[in-house]
């Protein structure tokens, strides 16, 4: 049993990036964008007979023995000894997939997808749309290149903690569990939901008392922005919400502001740093124009360097510093077909909770993602949600005339923001008793993928 | 107070009928200060009767950035903006207007309109010159691009 002492093998994919590392680690070892690049030319085909070619690509490295399968992966799968090997463990079915066996090795995942995809001769592909996975085949070799390539572990001997968005269907996991046990004959498989990991990885933050599985979690990230209440480690589906405000519309919106003055560089790219190195919360927007009138300190400036770093343009930067991040606050400022802030969403979403948790979900409130990241977001969403709630306690003492004890609305920031839901995987995934909890390869054997359906939910206290 | 239009006092020395404002802040500051926030939201909800004012005066601003280009220096700009103040303009609620729906004058009443229309008269030409002091604060040069670049945003989707 050579697995029981190597690290858990944490994976956390998300639309926007994945977060791939060891578990005990405090951060993911890499992080690249969750992309696929295919050669272009098989790419039709590849789509029509997706389940036939992807089985024979994965049977060639599962039952051709784990050191020599892994082994091209390595190099960029492109030795001889690689074409050789799967050539013939494929021509075994016929000679046309055998052909098409070769091309199957023929793509890049991660930042390589996106730089391979900018020649003609590959197409890009995002394996999961709004958190969950739509091309399995895509995903699997995207799993098999992380496993392989990136985290160069063999998954025999290491348990996977995997992710997942709230309200996935069960189907779902079992389409995950079939290809982690039977292609990549990992030991054992735990799949969380992220929001239950992003509140356990609140708990580094000093604000957190009781280590509670309880909490509003506030996840943010490139395309779409949750609003999941957890009670007990159990997410409330009925009451979650999404906001169509994300780091992209953000990126977007401060792009539009540089268009419209002008700016000699407007690129996306530019708008991207802009909002990771100057953008802000603050309190007030009006106030905060006239901070600027009296403080020309506040305009910054930004230099966008050349790829030969010959010339150099220089971008100003004005109110989009604050006014980017005011998109969650004020939505009508960026968009017309969204209006509502997320401070309203939140207190909707907790509203829409049983009466009993609501003091639970109000109290911890946590942020995840990198689009929470902006500073003073959570001191700003505390107060706007403190006093949409002080406003409805006032108004029902007024109706009834007794007093209420009062609700205590408390928002969580911590160090740990950006890779939150990996690094609440992590925390998990160290822990002696995560192998428990665990289905392993014999129990999957024994009972089939319907095992993964139910997983027991950890106790850390 | 002509119709639901207010004629607040203004601190000024262009010839009207608006009183002097006892405190050195007035409707035209407040429109100055409110002009960049208001500039990205599209609906408004009028509290007091004061907002129908505010809401022309932001409108306004708007038009007169318009007319300014990023090499405009001041003393062309005040050529511009004076123009601008002067030229004839529709009174809010008479035919041709906007934002009709906001605002209710009575047209009939030719002694109240024409209080409305010096009033406002001298509400543009002292919110233009006010306008220009904040563009040009930092150089008489070029206006400010961080106030130009406001030119593309259309307060309430409107335009005078």
């Amino acid at each position: 049993m050579s697995y029981l002492n190597n690290p858990a093998v944490v994976m956390d994919n998300g639309t926007g990036l994945t977060k791939l590392g060891f578990a005990g680690n405090d951060s993911p070892s890499w992080i690249f964008p969750t992309a696929i690049a295919n050669a272009a030319s098989s790419n039709a085909k590849n789509t029509a007979s997706s389940s036939s070619t992807g089985g024979a690509g994965l049977a060639a490295s599962s039952t051709g023995g784990s050191s020599a399968a892994s082994n091209p992966y390595f190099t960029n799968a492109t030795s001889t000894t690689n074409f050789g090997n799967l050539t013939t463990a494929s021509l075994m079915s016929n000679n046309l997939s055998g052909k098409r066996g070769t091309e199957d090795l023929d793509f890049y995942i991660g930042n390589e997808a996106l730089t391979a995809s900018q020649g003609a001769n590959y197409s890009l592909n995002y394996p999961i749309r709004h958190g969950q996975v739509e091309n399995w085949d895509h995903m699997e070799r995207f799993w098999e290149n992380s496993i392989f390539k990136y985290l160069r572990t063999e998954p025999e001997d290491h348990f996977f903690l995997l992710t997942e968005p709230p309200l996935n269907p069960p189907e779902n996991r079992e389409q995950v569990a079939e290809i982690f046990f039977e292609s990549f004959n990992c030991a054992g498989l735990y799949i969380a939901v992220q929001a239950v990991l992003a509140l356990a990885a609140s708990w580094t933050s000093s604000k957190v008392v009781d280590r509670s599985l309880t909490g509003t979690v506030i996840d943010s990230g490139d395309g779409v922005t949750h609003v999941i209440p957890v009670a007990e480690g159990y997410v409330i589906g009925s009451a979650l919400k999404n906001i169509p405000i994300a780091g992209r519309d953000i990126t977007q919106f401060i792009q539009s502001l540089l268009r419209e003055r002008g700016e000699v560089d407007t690129s996306l790219r530019t708008a991207e740093r802009i909002k990771q190195e100057y953008c802000y919360v603050c309190p007030d927007i009006v106030k905060e124009f006239n901070k600027f009138d009296r403080d020309a300190e506040k305009f910054a400036q930004y230099v966008v360097e050349n790829q030969d770093k010959t010339r150099q343009k220089v971008v100003d930067i004005g109110y989009e510093r604050f006014l980017a991040p005011e998109i969650f606050f004020n939505p009508e400022i960026a968009s017309s077909d969204f209006l509502t802030p997320l401070p309203t969403v939140l207190d909707q979403t907790i509203q829409a909770c049983p009466i009993d948790v609501r003091k639970g979900l109000y109290n911890n409130i946590v942020l995840s993602g990198g689009s929470t990241m902006f500073k003073d977001f959570g001191r700003r969403l505390q107060r706007d949600l403190k006093s949409i709630v002080n406003n409805r306690i006032a108004e029902t003492e007024r109706l009834s005339g007794a007093r209420s004890t009062g609700v205590d609305v408390q928002v969580i920031s911590h160090r740990k923001q950006r890779n939150a839901v990996w690094f609440g995987g992590s925390l998990l995934a160290q822990t002696p008793e995560f192998k428990g909890y665990c289905h392993t390869k014999k129990d999957y054997e024994e009972y089939g993928p319907e095992i993964v359906r139910n997983f027991s939910l950890f106790n850390m206290v | 107070m002509v119709g639901n239009f207010v004629i607040l006092p203004l601190n000024t020395k262009y010839r009207g009928p608006a009183f002097p404002a006892n405190s050195d802040y007035d409707i035209i500051d407040e429109c100055l200060d409110l002009f960049r926030a208001n500039s990205f939201f599209k609906n408004f909800e009028i509290k007091s009767p004061a907002d129908r004012v505010l809401i022309y005066g932001i409108l306004f601003v708007n038009e007169v950035l318009a007319h300014l280009r990023p090499h405009t220096n001041y003393n062309e700009a005040v050529k511009i903006a004076t123009n601008v103040a002067l030229d004839s303009f529709t009174i809010p609620g008479t035919p041709g207007f906007p934002l009709n729906t906001v605002y209710s004058v009575p047209v009939q009443d030719h002694n109240a309109m024409e209080l409305l229309r010096t009033y406002i008269q001298q509400f543009r030409q002292e919110l233009a010159m006010r306008l220009l002091e904040r563009l040009y604060r930092d150089s008489r040069d070029h206006p400010s691009k961080f106030w130009l670049a406001f030119t593309k945003r259309r307060f309430m989707n409107k335009t005078l």
